[in-house]
Order: C-alpha cells, then sequence, then structure tokens
C-alpha cells in the first residue's frame, strides 16, 4: 500500500481512492455534497493549484486552503 | 376531457443540480409564458412558469441549481421554505419535479434523497440519457423506477423529448399516492429526530415539518437554530445539543452521518442500475479540456478569447453612439422647431432627450458583451475560465468564481454586481461587489474617449504601440490595479479569515442553447435598463433643473447662466478643494454633476464651456474649446495633459453611480456596504487624482 498524500500531490493522468478529509466538519459536509467524499476513485487530469482532477464521471476543480485538505491513497485504478 | 370541474393549476416545484439542463428543460416546458421576480429579503431569483397539457394547467417554480437542500443561508432556505410550502410568494407545490443528469447518478440522487423526505408527490426526470449513453453506461431505468416507487422518465431537455410523458406523469401524481419512501438515515438517528420533533411539537403552536427537524439537528453551521428558523428557543438548543452527543457517542457524529447514510442509500439504489464500462473512452470535453485548460495553451486561448471580446465591445460601442447622437440631434431639432424657447423647450431638449439618449448609448455594448458571456457560459466555457483565473484570484484572496461578475461590470456594475450571487462563500461574494464598481464600465468611456482625444498626443511609443492606446488601457488598468489592492486590504482587515477550499464543477462542453442565451443576454441588459436606466434618466433631469435654475436674467450667455445656477454655485463652493487637484470651478461642477451618474459628465462640460447643448465626445468643436479654456480672468490655460489625466483617474475610481450604489444595499441587505463603497472609492479617487496632478506637473509644468 502507498502512503497517503494530498490529492493535489497527485501526478497526471494517476490515479488515486480518497481516504479521508480533513478539515472543519462543515467544510467536509459541503465538499461531500459535491461527491468529493471518502472511498471514491479519483483521477488527476490537470495537476497545480487549483487542480482539475474527475470523480465518478464528472470533473471538478480543486483547490484546498490552509486548514483543509484531501487526503488520498495512490495506486488505485478506478 | 369529461366535464368536471375545471381542472386545478397544478403548482410544480422544479429543483436539480447545477449544469443538470434544468434551465433548458424550463425553458422547453414554458416557453416565454414565464415571469421572473425576487422573493422578499433575500436575493434569490423568483422564476415561475407556465405550461399546460391537455387542459390541465400548471405552474412551475423554478428553484435555483443546488447540490444540496441543507440550508446554511437565508438564500438556501428560500428552496426549503417554498417546498414545504412556508414560502408566501408562492403556492405551495403539489409535486416536485427533480431533474437529473444521467450520466453522474451517484452524486444527483444525494440531493432526490433529500427531496423524497419532503414527503412531497415526486417525480424524476433522467436528462441526458445520451451522454450516458455515449460514455458507454447503461441505465435499467425499470429497476430505478421499483426500488424508488416514484415516477422516473427519460428525457432530452434540449430535443424536447419525453416532455409529454413527464407532463403526464406529474398529472398522475395527483390521482396515484405515493408510498413515501424509507429514510436512509440509521433508526438510532430516526429516533432521534422523533424526539426532537415531539419537544418541538409541544413547544410550538404549528408543528414543524419532520425535514426541517432533521435538518436542525444535522445543521451544525448554526444558521437554523440561530435564527433561520424563528421559533427555536433556548429549550431546543439544549435538546440539539444533548441528542447531538449522544449520536456522536453512538458512531454517527453530526453532520458526517447524513453523507454516511445517503451515499449508503443511494449505493443500494444504484447496485445493478448502472453500468459503467471497464474503460472510460476519451470524451470530446476531454480532448477539448487538454487544450482549453493547458496551462500555456488554455491561457494563450483565454487571453485571445477576452481580447476578441473586448474589441467586439469597442467595435459596436463607435457606431452605436454615433448613431444615437445622430437620432438625439434630430429628436432635438424637432423640439427646438416645435416649442417655444424657454424651460420645457431647454426641459425636454437637455434634460428628457439628453437621458434617455444616455441610457440608451450603453445598451448595445452591453448587449454584445452579455451575448458573449451567455454564449461561453451555456457552452460550458466559462467554468474553465474561472479555473484559469483562479490561479490569480487566490493569490489575492478571492476565487475563480469571482471572475464573471468582474468580467460584467466592465460593462455594467449593476448586473455585474447581481451575478455576484453564484459566489457561496459570504465574504468572497461581499468583496467582489465591493470591488466590482472599480472595474471600468462603459459610463467611463466617453469621458476617456473626450479628454484623450483631446489631450493625449496621437504619437507612436516604442514604434508599435499608439501613446492614446496606450492611456487608455492605462485607465482601465489603474481601476483593476486599485480592485486587487482594494481586495487585500480588505482580505486583511474587515473581511478577514482564513480561506475555504474551494470546489467547482466543470461541466462537459455542449453547443449553446440558442433561446438560453438569447434569455440571459436580455435579462441582464434589463437589469441594466430598469435599475440604471430609469435612475439615469431621473438624474440627468435633477442636474438639468439645478444648472437651470435659479433664472440669472441678466445672463448673456448660457455659461453666465450656469455660473448663477444652484449648480453653478456648489462648483465655486467646492473650488478649493478641486484646485490641488488642477481643476476650476467648473470642472468641479462637471464632477458634481456627474456624482448621481458619471455619464452626465459630457453634456455638463459642454454647457459649462458655453457651447449650449447637444455636445458628445466625438464632436471636435467641445475637444477645441476645451483646448482653448482659460482660467477666468486670465489668459493660462485650464487643460494640459496632467489636468486631463487627474480628470480621467478620477472618473475611473470614483464610485458616480447611484444605481450601483442602491443594487449594493440591495444586495448585502444593509446600508453599511454602499456608504463603505462610496466612501472609499471617492476617497481614493481624490487621492489618486491629486497626485496624477501633482506628480504630471513636475514634468509638464
Amino acid at each position: 500500500m502507498e502512503e497517503l498524500l494530498p490529492l493535489n500531490l497527485l501526478v497526471r493522468g494517476q490515479h488515486a481512492l480518497i481516504e479521508h478529509l480533513v478539515g472543519q466538519s462543515e467544510q467536509v459536509h459541503r465538499l461531500e455534497e459535491l461527491g468529493l467524499r471518502a472511498g471514491v476513485p479519483v483521477e488527476m487530469l490537470e495537476p497545480g493549484i487549483p487542480c482539475i482532477v474527475r470523480i465518478a464521471d464528472q470533473k471538478l476543480c480543486f483547490r484546498d486552503a490552509d486548514l483543509f485538505s484531501v487526503m488520498v491513497r495512490p495506486g488505485v485504478a478506478s | 376531457m369529461p366535464a368536471e370541474s375545471p381542472p386545478q393549476t397544478l403548482t410544480v416545484a422544479l429543483l436539480g443540480n447545477p449544469n443538470t439542463g434544468k434551465s433548458t428543460l424550463f425553458s422547453a416546458l414554458c416557453g416565454v409564458r414565464q415571469r421572473t421576480g425576487n422573493y422578499p429579503g433575500v436575493t434569490v431569483e423568483k422564476k415561475l412558469g407556465h405550461a399546460e397539457f391537455h387542459w390541465q394547467p400548471f405552474t412551475i417554480v423554478d428553484l435555483p441549481g443546488s447540490y444540496s437542500l441543507a440550508p446554511r443561508s437565508p438564500d438556501e432556505m428560500i428552496a426549503v421554505d417554498v417546498l414545504l410550502g412556508r414560502q408566501n410568494a408562492v403556492d405551495e407545490p403539489d409535486a416536485v419535479l427533480c431533474i437529473v443528469d444521467a450520466s453522474n447518478l451517484e452524486r444527483n440522487f444525494y440531493l432526490v434523497s433529500q427531496v423524497l423526505e419532503l414527503g412531497k408527490p415526486t417525480v424524476i426526470a433522467l436528462n441526458m440519457v445520451d451522454v450516458a449513453r455515449d460514455r458507454g453506461m447503461t441505465i435499467d431505468v425499470d429497476l430505478l423506477r421499483n426500488r424508488l416507487h416514484v415516477p422516473v422518465i427519460e428525457i432530452q431537455a434540449n430535443r424536447k423529448w419525453g416532455l409529454e410523458e413527464l407532463k403526464q406523469a406529474l398529472v398522475d401524481t395527483l390521482k396515484v399516492k405515493q408510498t413515501p419512501p424509507e429514510s436512509p438515515f440509521p433508526e438510532l438517528f430516526q429516533a432521534e429526530v422523533t424526539k426532537l420533533e415531539t419537544h418541538c411539537e409541544q413547544e410550538f403552536e404549528t408543528p414543524l415539518p419532520r425535514y426541517l427537524v432533521e435538518r436542525l439537528l444535522l445543521d451544525t453551521s448554526g444558521y437554523l437554530s440561530h435564527g433561520g428558523i424563528r421559533e427555536i428557543n433556548d429549550s431546543i438548543q439544549t435538546a440539539i445539543s444533548a441528542a447531538r452527543q449522544r449520536l456522536a457517542g453512538a458512531g454517527m457524529p453530526v453532520p458526517a452521518v447524513e453523507a454516511m447514510a445517503r451515499y449508503q442509500w443511494i449505493g443500494q439504489l444504484l447496485d445493478g442500475v448502472v453500468q459503467r464500462p471497464s474503460s472510460r473512452p476519451k470524451s470530446f470535453s476531454d480532448k477539448v479540456d487538454r487544450v482549453l485548460t493547458h496551462r500555456i495553451w488554455g491561457t494563450t486561448v483565454f487571453v485571445l478569447l477576452m481580447i476578441f471580446l473586448f474589441q467586439a465591445v469597442f467595435w459596436i460601442a463607435g457606431p452605436a453612439s454615433d448613431l444615437i447622437d445622430w437620432l438625439k440631434s434630430h429628436a432635438s431639432n424637432f423640439v427646438a422647431a416645435a416649442l417655444a424657447e424657454g424651460a420645457l423647450q431647454s426641459l425636454i431638449i437637455n434634460g428628457a432627450i439628453e437621458g434617455v439618449g444616455g441610457v440608451l448609448v450603453f445598451l448595445p455594448q452591453i448587449f454584445v458583451l452579455f451575448l458573449f458571456i451567455a454564449i461561453l457560459e451555456d457552452c460550458g466555457y466559462m467554468s474553465r475560465a474561472a479555473y484559469l483565473m483562479d490561479r490569480l484570484m487566490s493569490r489575492v484572496g478571492l476565487s475563480g468564481k469571482s471572475f464573471i461578475p468582474l468580467l460584467s461590470s466592465f460593462a455594467c456594475a449593476v448586473p455585474g454586481i447581481m451575478s455576484a450571487r453564484v459566489i457561496e462563500n459570504p465574504r468572497d461574494r461581499l468583496i467582489t461587489i465591493l470591488v466590482a464598481p472599480l472595474m471600468s464600465c462603459s459610463a467611463r468611456l466617453p469621458v476617456y474617449t473626450l479628454l484623450i482625444g483631446a489631450f493625449i498626443p496621437s504619437q507612436r511609443v516604442l514604434g508599435v504601440f499608439g501613446l492614446q492606446g496606450l492611456t487608455m488601457f492605462a485607465m482601465y488598468a489603474i481601476g483593476i490595479v486599485t480592485a486587487v489592492f482594494v481586495t487585500l486590504v480588505l482580505r486583511r482587515t474587515i473581511l478577514k479569515g482564513a480561506t475555504p477550499p474551494f470546489v467547482m464543477e466543470l461541466p462537459s462542453y455542449k453547443l449553446p442553447g440558442l433561446g438560453i442565451v438569447l434569455y440571459r443576454m436580455l435579462d441582464r441588459g434589463w437589469a441594466f435598463v430598469r435599475r440604471a436606466g430609469t435612475l439615469i434618466f431621473a438624474v440627468t433631469i435633477l442636474v438639468w433643473a439645478a444648472a437651470y435654475y435659479p433664472r440669472y436674467e441678466a445672463a448673456e450667455n448660457p455659461s453666465e447662466q450656469l455660473r448663477h445656477s444652484f449648480l453653478g454655485r456648489a462648483g465655486q463652493l467646492v473650488e478649493p478643494a478641486v484646485r490641488p487637484l488642477g481643476w476650476d470651478w467648473k470642472i468641479g461642477c462637471a464632477a458634481i454633476a456627474s456624482f448621481p451618474a458619471r455619464e452626465v459628465v459630457i453634456a455638463t462640460l459642454g454647457v459649462i464651456y458655453n457651447l449650449g447643448e447637444d455636445e458628445d465626445e466625438q464632436s471636435e468643436t467641445l475637444r477645441e474649446t476645451l483646448r482653448s479654456a482659460t482660467w477666468e480672468g486670465t489668459d493660462k490655460r485650464v487643460f494640459n495633459v496632467p489636468v486631463a489625466l487627474s480628470i480621467m483617474v478620477f472618473f475611473a475610481l470614483c464610485a458616480q453611480c447611484s444605481s450601483t450604489l442602491a443594487v449594493i444595499k440591495r444586495e448585502t441587505n444593509s446600508w453599511r456596504w454602499p456608504a463603505f463603497t462610496f466612501a472609499y472609492m471617492t476617497g481614493l479617487a481624490y487621492v489618486a487624482a491629486f497626485l496624477t496632478y501633482q506628480i504630471g506637473s513636475l514634468f509638464v509644468g
């Protein structure tokens, strides 16, 4: 198993599994409503800040914050 | 149709995630029979449409696109209140129509699971089945229907396909009673909701709908218990905290339990319903995005698009203003011939015609800019532009979502400020509203054109750039740079706080729908006419009166009259204050007159410098007159390059638009923010004009 890392450190085309969302529960809840949640496979399409990822069949533009990040476990292809 | 009593109008609430084709469906169902307004006290657009099916009339309430029915602000509360019949501005819906994107059912059903808990008859419109099919997905709609126990209708809103079946299903909801689905939540949680529900029943006169009780338990933002639901008292607060503690102890922390429960429910619901291909085919959108979101190519395309957009706006602005000037002069001549000289003639020529012309002259450019924005939005490009701009905007503490409101503000800040509603974060939205008036709107253009044409020499710099063009660019840049500066200061002082994470959906590209594009363009253009236009017109009349009265019978020319009018006296009063900017009292007059609406300045300058009526920025005579104007009693010229620049900088930064201030009041629901905007912009404008003149004079003088 690979190490956990923040979502925005994935390289272009890399697949990963979202492990957990770290941050204030209100913000976590909002992101979960958009489909960004634990247990979901994610693919990095355009790295950088912000980055573009694919989750399920949607593209999301994402930028984390000082007290918020999405931790992923790389290597799990969807 | 059997001759029973005439069918009652069926009220249907239309709801769905953003980018699911909800507006397309609404237009397809209602055509042009739609009305828009506002819900009282909030900044949510109230959109009602009318449709008919086999003599059955419908009223469709289009609710704002949303990922979830979890209100955390008054704006988000509207949808829930409408659905539960707690909003007096619309009838309680008889049924809910929930539109979902077939290619992304997992996320869309989050909202559906909330809607089903409301206990209203529900119909689900499965849109974009074609897109899902193209992606190689198969959806077993019958299985989905059987599991959900509510009608699921496949549609393609953009082709108006499946609408008859959809309307039939809506009519049928009144005849067939739907069995309420099971709650997605674990039993312990449901028991806590019931307990709280009973508690509320004892405390309140009218019972709170169960959905709201559940939300009360889930809403950790504190919005609902602190004002969102008025009746909440201390005893209920205590009960909520106790219930949350018990739930946390049982491994169901609030609010995480909601996402957990709903996604689990969705997983079971869709298991076997959706089949995805093992390998994902590369879609058209993916290929386009490789270019358009590319760091270099994407940025290049973006910059070219923006240049093209502004070129188009300028290109239309010239001929349009010529045409309107032509109309204005003909109308004025006609009135001058038909009416005797006097107050009425002057009122019509200098007040009414000038006022209408002053509004009309901006319409073509505003429509062109909003046409482009609407096309880019509807085809899906705008979210890519917001992604590209987020890199820049996040550095000053805003997000890419502020881009569209700021871009619109280059046409007119009024619709620009209104489009800041798309920004969910309240602080980002407020900052965007406060800096939007710094973007150089179309009303500043005539001032720049006149003064640049008159005082900036037409020569080349470094062989390629025209000096006049560069000056124009500098005026736009000064607004942008000031906006960046103001944002940075606000984020570090009165509006500080941690930056929230930023998430934005990038929808698939599609051909823009003609109806939607035209509707959005007209809607925003109309916002300008209604909010700005009426005010500009009224203000022009007021300024006319201030310059016309009191009458000075001994006046030998219009300039003499002006000196003795209310406006002229005010100008002389402020002269000591504007002298450090290099202005004489006449420029002071023009600046005062343009505080309610800045475009008045051209006409006022024309009158003040003794030309009588009907001047415009293209006019050679006005340019000539300004060039030859002298300080009173001397032969020293009033205008030189530093003076012209100081006026332009003042107009670039000053809050000279009462419509903008009125819209800020409306959107922020407080007088504090328009007052703040007025104070900071006017203060900055004065200081910047002072520096421009003083520093400029060192070089020229």
